[in-house]
């Protein structure tokens, strides 16, 4: 909440409190002469920055109920300057309020609009604040002021008229479910108190019973209906008013006492008591400004400071934001490095005992894993540890029974080196032709067929394929020879790839 | 009134908003960068201290490892698996097999040591020597016989990668002795070098 000066001026003086939330100052009085003005320029310098917040206490005051149709942003903002301007003329401090929405029918805006007709009084303090350069925040009314310390007293009758008595003198406010309908100030800027028309016995009830005429005249106020009349007098003069009210079945009077407004407003009694005038001020103090009169161009030094003020809370959130964040994550950085010593500490340990059992082991060249390791390859190498034996073996015993087949050339390899993924199996690649040999190739293709079928057989056998045949009958290959007689014997030579397992 | 900004008016305002942004970004990213390295430098101590765990519950088994298989690791340094390649034993041994089968001489050449295949070597510092044969023989089953010759004459760790028989002659075998065979073979020689951290 922002800490602010509320001002409450009237044409003979002006009372300032500084409104801090929950400890709140009276900075006192200031006539509306050269001397106060001077004074309350130099207050204003004092608290410079702070921004100020004027209410209005005033005879010149103009109040005007009006319905308009329910619209919203520029055009209600362009719609109501209008308003005014008709309904106020040439009225310097105006301003609405849309206090609530019809129930019925096209569901229009309520609208309370009031102006300040004669502003003359206003301007030397005026200038005082502009020449002090104190943000100016906006020009509100005591009857908006009093609308803030009934809702702090919790009154919630339909039709009450607050009587409140002060030096400047006898305001009627009449509120309709507790929002503002009309105000009006009695006996202005005489110095009322004391003068006989005051004090005469009735006066004020009888100003009160017109006032209720007059808003039953305007259908302000129902006439069947009771209203509520509250006596607000620190000075106790309208105590007489409330028996010849409370006669009337018209009115329900009650008088509220100091401790009764100290207690709503939480503060203490006896600053109350001496300054009375605060109650309203200080009801006011921390709510917004429903209903301002200010024009633009007065209040431009409170948009600034707004602004700045939004900004400045912005970067400081972000500030505290951004020093909460790297805190929170430097004391987790800090736990974690705890946490790493720690445990550095109990893996050092960990490495002394284990050295402390290590001492007691066999002495060996390498590392446990590594001579497990290394006997494990020594084996892997030599078990089993193939050679052509097995191979050798193999294609005797099918050649023994093909005798036509002579075998030129024969090679054996473990294709472990070739293809580790087949480390079990060998591979024998053979050349051989057959002899004896006629030139009949059909016939020569079936030996060799028999001889591959036979090497199939075998166990172990894996694969058998004609690597290259006596005669190339492929369409993809050129076939050349000669049929001629006396020509050098013809060959049949071929060769065959195998690939075998050896079987225990 | 709010939604014209009075430039004019908030300039430092809004410098110091940047400055607070700045200055709390800067801090997030510190504080989140030393946090990261913080965090990840405790990862790296756990994993540590769960591996010392580990060895030290392992130290029994270790110490069983070593007490198993130090004789085996031993006979190997002594086959000459282990450490320098010994080439004149095993030209000794081709040359004492060859006599031993019997056979009509050979001729040998052997490679530079290299390293053997990773799939094979199964993390290990192994290394392997191409020895190249060139044996004449009468029958078939010479070959067989010299490999079991080279296997009685050696300890050492090898295997045979290739072999191949050829017949020189066109004609069919003739009951004469004198080798019409030639048999081409190709041995690894394999041997481990000796890097591994000694067990105290």
């Amino acid at each position: 909440m922002i800490r602010r000066l509320i001002i409450l001026l009237n044409a003979r003086q002006a009372s300032v409190l500084d409104g801090r939330p929950g400890n709140m100052h009276w900075l006192g009085d200031f006539a509306t002469t050269e001397a106060g003005l001077a004074a309350f320029q130099r207050l204003l310098l004092q608290h410079s920055g702070r921004p100020v917040r004027l209410v209005l206490d005033s005879v010149d005051e103009d109040y005007r109920l009006e319905v308009l149709p329910h619209v919203a942003g520029a055009a209600r903002t362009e719609m109501l300057a209008r308003k005014l301007r008709q309904v106020f003329r040439n009225a310097a401090f105006t301003g609405a309020w849309r206090q609530s929405r019809e129930n019925e029918g096209r569901r229009d805006d309520r609208y309370l609009l009031a102006a300040l007709t004669d502003y003359e009084w206003l301007k030397p303090w005026l200038g005082a604040i502009e020449n002090a350069r104190a943000p100016l925040e906006g020009i509100t009314l005591l009857s908006l002021a009093c609308q803030s310390l009934l809702k702090q007293l919790r009154i919630r009758e339909p039709h009450t008229l607050l009587a409140y008595q002060m030096a400047s003198g006898l305001r009627l406010s009449y509120y309709q479910d507790g929002l503002l309908r009309f105000s009006r100030l009695l006996a202005g800027d005489r110095s009322v108190q004391n003068s006989p028309q005051t004090l005469a016995p009735g006066w004020a009830a009888d100003e009160i019973s017109k006032t209720q005429l007059y808003l039953m005249g305007q259908r302000m106020l129902p006439r069947e209906a009771r209203l509520q009349v509250l006596l607000l007098d620190p000075s106790g003069h309208l105590a007489s008013a409330q028996a010849p009210l409370n006669a009337d079945p018209a009115f329900n009077a009650r008088m509220l006492d100091l401790p009764t407004l100290a207690r709503a407003l939480r503060m203490p009694d006896e600053f109350l008591s001496s300054t009375p005038e605060i109650a309203p001020l200080a009801a006011l103090a921390g709510e917004a400004l429903l209903l301002d009169l200010a024009p633009p161009t007065l209040t431009q030094r409170y948009t600034e400071f707004r602004w700045r003020r939004g900004i400045h809370l912005a970067a400081l959130a972000i500030g505290v934001a951004g020093i909460l964040f790297t805190g929170v994550q430097w004391l987790h950085t800090l736990d974690l490095r705890d946490q790493t010593q720690q445990i550095q500490s109990e893996q050092q340990q960990t490495e002394a005992r284990y050295r402390d059992i290590t001492r007691t082991f066999p002495p060996s060249p390498v590392g446990a894993e590594q001579l497990g390791e290394t006997i494990h390859l020594a084996a892997h190498l030599e078990n089993p540890r193939p050679d052509p034996r097995h191979a050798l073996a193999l294609v005797s015993r099918v050649l023994e029974s093909q005798p036509t087949v002579m075998l030129k050339k024969i090679s054996w390899q473990d294709r472990l080196f070739a293809a580790p993924g087949m480390a079990d199996e060998r591979q024998i690649s053979l050349e051989a032709e057959l002899s004896p040999f006629d030139g009949n190739y059909r016939a020569a293709m079936q030996d060799i067929g028999n001889f591959m079928a036979q090497l199939r057989a075998e166990p172990g056998v894996i694969q058998v394929t004609l690597s290259s045949s006596p005669v190339n009958t492929q369409s993809s290959a050129a076939l050349s020879g000669n049929t001629l007689s006396g020509t050098d014997s013809p060959h049949a030579r071929f060769s065959l790839e195998l690939r075998y397992r050896e079987t225990p | 009134m709010m939604l014209r900004p009075p430039w004019h008016a908030i300039k430092i305002p809004l410098l110091l908003l940047l400055a607070a942004l700045l200055l709390a970004g800067a801090g997030i990213l510190w504080s989140s960068d030393t946090q990261l390295e913080a965090n990840k430098n405790l990862q790296q101590q756990t994993r540590a201290r769960q591996t010392a765990q580990q060895k030290l519950q392992r130290s029994n088994v270790e110490k069983a490892l070593i007490q198993q298989n130090l004789g085996g690791y031993q006979n190997l340094v002594a086959r000459g698996f282990i450490g320098e390649e010994n080439r004149l034993a095993w030209l000794e041994a081709v040359q004492q097999a060859n006599r031993d089968a019997a056979l009509y001489g050979l001729n040998y050449t052997l490679a530079p040591r290299t390293a053997a295949a990773a799939a094979l070597a199964k993390g290990l510092p192994l290394g392997q020597t191409v020895m190249t044969l060139r044996i004449p023989m009468l029958v078939e089953t010479d070959l067989p016989r010299f490999l079991e010759a080279l296997q009685q004459r050696t300890r050492s760790v090898f295997r045979v990668r290739f072999c191949q028989l050829t017949r020189s002659s066109e004609v069919a075998p003739e009951a004469l002795n004198r080798p019409e065979l030639q048999a081409e073979c190709e041995l690894l020689w394999f041997t481990l070098a000796h890097t591994g951290v000694p067990s105290k």
